[in-house]
């Protein structure tokens, strides 16, 4: 991908980015370092920071097939998981020490079963996510981050005090902010950064230690500043939907002339958009109300519709965007019913919104751009 | 669509749907055998919960919409009707009108691989063809879909007033795990109450707990009967029966203990007389099969008796008919609610192997293949169960271990035209071939 920014940091980040392993887990385990991965932006990395292991996002990306996979998922199971497990069973994984799974889909889910009963990674738990955001569900993922806090004490052998957990808190929350500050200038007429250009950076954040992601991610900041701007697009876009880490996607989207300005997916704003609360006494307490009502939520959580659709209009709002582009896994239940929803909703306040469905390793360029195109027309002659 | 139109328009669905029951069951009756007598039976019950529902919408009196996994023993003892708002596709997808209506849902643009059960609800929601109950419980499991469902309801502009609980399943199935949804079926009579104005009395709650014990004693001895060589009963009555009338009507009612009276009686007769369900239809069987799903009900006359009459091969059972007994302590009204909380949470079919992890699916083919004496497991593969699809190599591996062939299809329970049913009946045929069952 051909980029206008000269930065090194950004240099990091796409190196981190295009492959599963990496230099950074290379060093890391160099010097002792455990790595643990982890499913869906449900999962409380804090945890692993505040236990001092390197919280690594679990992705597919590289993979080329599903060979290895295929016998443990069929042809109606999305392209993510099973791409992701084959790149595990190819051995892509192996500098993993534990795996930290979520029933954050049907899909996802049973990657649990699969693993331990098809790879030897030494700790494999599952976490246990409720459906709804009320206060008996914040009570029981507050008692499932203890169980797991409890059981990575106990493999790790490390000791995961309140203190510890309130400096990672803090941490990622320092990292949240910078995140906000780069979308910051996507909001510009100008914007220095393109869609493409800004995911690397957003996944890159899921991929290396909080803390040298901190530091490359301010040097990044300070690149940023000194860029020209590009005005070069026909229309501004926002992606709404899930799990979206491949670049590729947003350049095809671009180079039809339509600039992805912000999003709400599980690498992009839902990540960062809102702090975790440091004004509570218990830090637990404060990853699981963060973790199940605080932070934007996904179709995934049940009775939160308004508020998914609110935070739609008003991120389209804030960054003056022309149509919405709702991108979604192939067989994913949730986002197909999310996406006709926010349809009806978007059409009501006249915002121009395209449903695309993909597969995991992107395909079909030529129709996706094909649809684009149309779409961009589409927004455009709405303006005249 | 205004609140008026959708009442009327949903109600002459509802009772066009009550008139090709009451048509099934004008055809029932002139099935001479025990059997025939059973389908009747059932029909009736079920005509009956249909006219309830009409009266209180036709009335004016409070009704609800639920599910059979929420406990229909509080509902019976609070005496608040019910209907199950995937009762087209799970209990009368036979209906004449079913494949205009998934037609209909795939011109909403929904697509086509969303759960067929999930698709046509929301059609029918969308569409004002659904009855608008007084509060509706939802389902937030076992599936991505359910949830989505009932969101698109919140979503309605008819339904967006209609008061909704659902309970939150949790993932896990250990004492805590149970006691937290035990709170959440607590949780969910305060809203009941509230919102319906009947009241929950534990010394009638006991009376259905009891009456209900009754019924799943009588259902655990009809499962021991169907171990017998051959099984007293193939596709055609057990299971689907059994999971209907003691779920989707008349939980916790002595008519329902009486239905399963009848289906014991009528099996062991068969069973002490050595006869199966072949003897009286003219074949033997030869492939005593576990279908792991719910029965294909969008085609079911149209391939399962050919499976019996072709190959021979019995459903002994199915994961309907499959319903481990939980007993409800009746001491109290907390011990009545953390049993029926184990019982909907552990034991209620389809919740129980997809509500959590892989193993509850490999537990169940472990115990069936031993106990019921299988030959071989079906997993049709339907189009909506995705975490059952990504679970068909760990079946396949148990299956292996247990020494019996698996075959995964890959079709869609309710609508044939996903997968032909001739390209079904080739694959079982092949199937049956190849791992020398024939």
């Amino acid at each position: 991908m051909e980029t206008r920014i000269d930065s090194e940091a950004f240099d990091r980040f796409r190196e981190v980015t295009s492959s599963i392993g990496n230099s950074e887990i290379e060093a890391w385990k160099q010097a002792g370092g455990k790595v643990v991965g982890y499913f869906c932006s449900t999962v409380p990395e804090e945890l692993f920071t505040a236990a001092g292991l390197y919280p690594f996002r679990m992705r597919g990306t590289g993979s080329t097939s599903t060979e290895l996979s295929d016998g443990c998922f069929s042809n109606i199971n999305c392209s993510y998981p099973r791409h992701t497990m084959n790149q595990a069973l190819l051995g892509e994984y192996d500098f993993l020490d534990g795996l930290v799974c979520i029933n954050s889909c049907d899909h996802v889910r049973r990657i649990y079963d699969n693993w331990t009963v098809r790879l030897d990674t030494p700790f494999v738990k599952v976490m246990s996510l409720p459906r709804k955001i009320g206060p008996p569900q914040i009570d029981w993922y507050y008692e499932e981050i203890n169980l797991l806090r409890s059981d990575i004490q106990e493999h790790f052998g490390v000791e995961i005090t309140d203190e510890d957990l309130w400096k990672a808190i803090k941490l990622h929350n320092e990292v949240r902010a910078l995140q906000k500050k780069v979308y910051e200038y996507r909001k510009l007429d100008a914007p220095p950064i393109s869609g493409a250009e800004a995911l690397p950076v957003m996944v890159a954040g899921t991929a290396m230690p909080k803390e040298r992601y901190k530091i490359l991610l301010q040097q990044f900041l300070g690149d940023l500043e000194k860029l020209e701007g590009s005005s070069d697009y026909r229309v501004r876009l926002m992606i709404v939907g899930g799990e979206l880490d491949d670049p590729e996607f947003m350049q095809v989207i671009e180079e039809q002339g339509g600039l992805v300005v912000t999003d709400s997916t599980c690498f992009g704003t839902r990540l960062m958009w809102r702090p975790i609360d440091e004004s509570v006494a218990d830090p637990v307490r404060a990853l699981a109300s963060y973790y199940i009502y605080d932070r934007p939520s996904c179709p995934r959580m049940y009775g939160d519709q308004s508020r998914r659709i609110d935070y739609t209009k008003e991120l389209a709002k804030e960054f003056r965007v022309d149509g919405i582009i709702g991108e979604r896994l192939i067989f994913c239940d949730q986002w197909l019913v999310e996406h006709y929803m926010t349809n009806a909703d978007l059409k009501e306040d006249g915002i121009p919104f395209l449903q695309l469905d993909r597969e995991y390793i992107l395909s079909g360029k030529g129709q996706l751009r094909t649809r684009v195109q149309a779409f961009i027309e589409t927004i455009e002659g709405m303006r005249s | 669509m205004d609140v008026q139109a959708v009442k009327t328009q949903s109600l002459a669905r509802y009772k066009e749907e009550r008139d090709w029951f009451a048509l099934l069951a004008e055809a029932a009756k002139q099935m001479p055998t025990s059997e025939g007598e059973l389908q009747v039976k059932l029909l009736e019950i079920l005509l009956d919960s249909k006219q309830t529902v009409v009266d209180c919408v036709e009335n004016d009196k409070p009704f609800i919409g639920g599910y059979f996994c929420n406990a229909p023993e509080l509902f019976h003892a609070m005496d608040l009707p019910w209907f199950m708002l995937m009762e087209t596709p799970f209990l009368a997808a036979s209906a004449p009108y079913l494949l205009n209506d998934i037609e209909g849902a795939e011109e909403m643009g929904m697509g086509t691989d969303l759960c067929t059960a999930i698709r046509l609800p929301i059609y029918y929601i969308e569409n004002g063809l659904m009855p608008v109950p007084t509060a509706l419980l939802g389902l937030l499991y076992p599936c991505d879909g359910a949830p989505m469902l009932h969101q698109v309801i919140e979503h309605n502009k008819v339904w967006k007033d209609v008061p909704i609980y659902a309970c939150d399943p949790p993932y896990t199935s250990d004492e805590r795990a149970v006691q937290y949804f035990a709170e959440e079926l607590s949780r969910m009579v305060e809203f009941l109450e509230k919102h319906t104005g009947k009241t929950l009395d534990v010394d009638r709650l006991k009376q259905v707990c009891e009456e209900s014990n009754r019924t799943y004693s009588l259902w655990q001895d009809y499962n021991e009967l169907r171990r017998s060589v051959p099984s007293p009963h193939g596709w055609a009555i057990g299971g689907a029966q059994a999971f209907a009338i003691s779920q989707c009507f008349v939980a916790g009612d002595p008519r329902c203990s009486a239905w399963f009276e009848q289906l014991c009686k009528c099996a062991e007769e068969r069973v002490a007389a050595g006869k199966g369900a072949s003897d009286q239809e003219g074949w033997k069987e030869k492939i005593r099969l576990f279908w792991f799903d719910i029965m294909p009900y969008g085609w079911i006359f149209e391939y399962m008796p050919w499976l019996e009459s072709e190959w021979g091969a019995t459903i002994v059972m199915d994961m309907f008919g499959n319903f481990p007994y939980t007993l409800i302590d009746t001491s109290s009204r907390e011990t009545m609610l953390h049993d029926l909380a184990k019982r909907n949470l552990l034991d209620a079919p389809m919740i129980r192997q997809a509500r959590g992890t892989a193993e509850n699916f490999s537990n169940d083919i472990r115990r069936i293949v031993t106990d019921y004496k299988i030959d071989c497991v079906i997993w049709p593969g339907h189009m909506g169960h995705k975490d059952g699809s990504a679970t068909i190599g760990i079946m396949r591996d148990t299956c292996r271990e247990l020494g019996v062939p698996f075959l995964h299809i890959g079709l869609d329970l309710f609508d044939k035209r996903y997968t032909s049913i001739d390209e079904v009946k080739d694959k079982t045929s092949d199937f049956f071939r190849g791992m020398g069952l024939a």
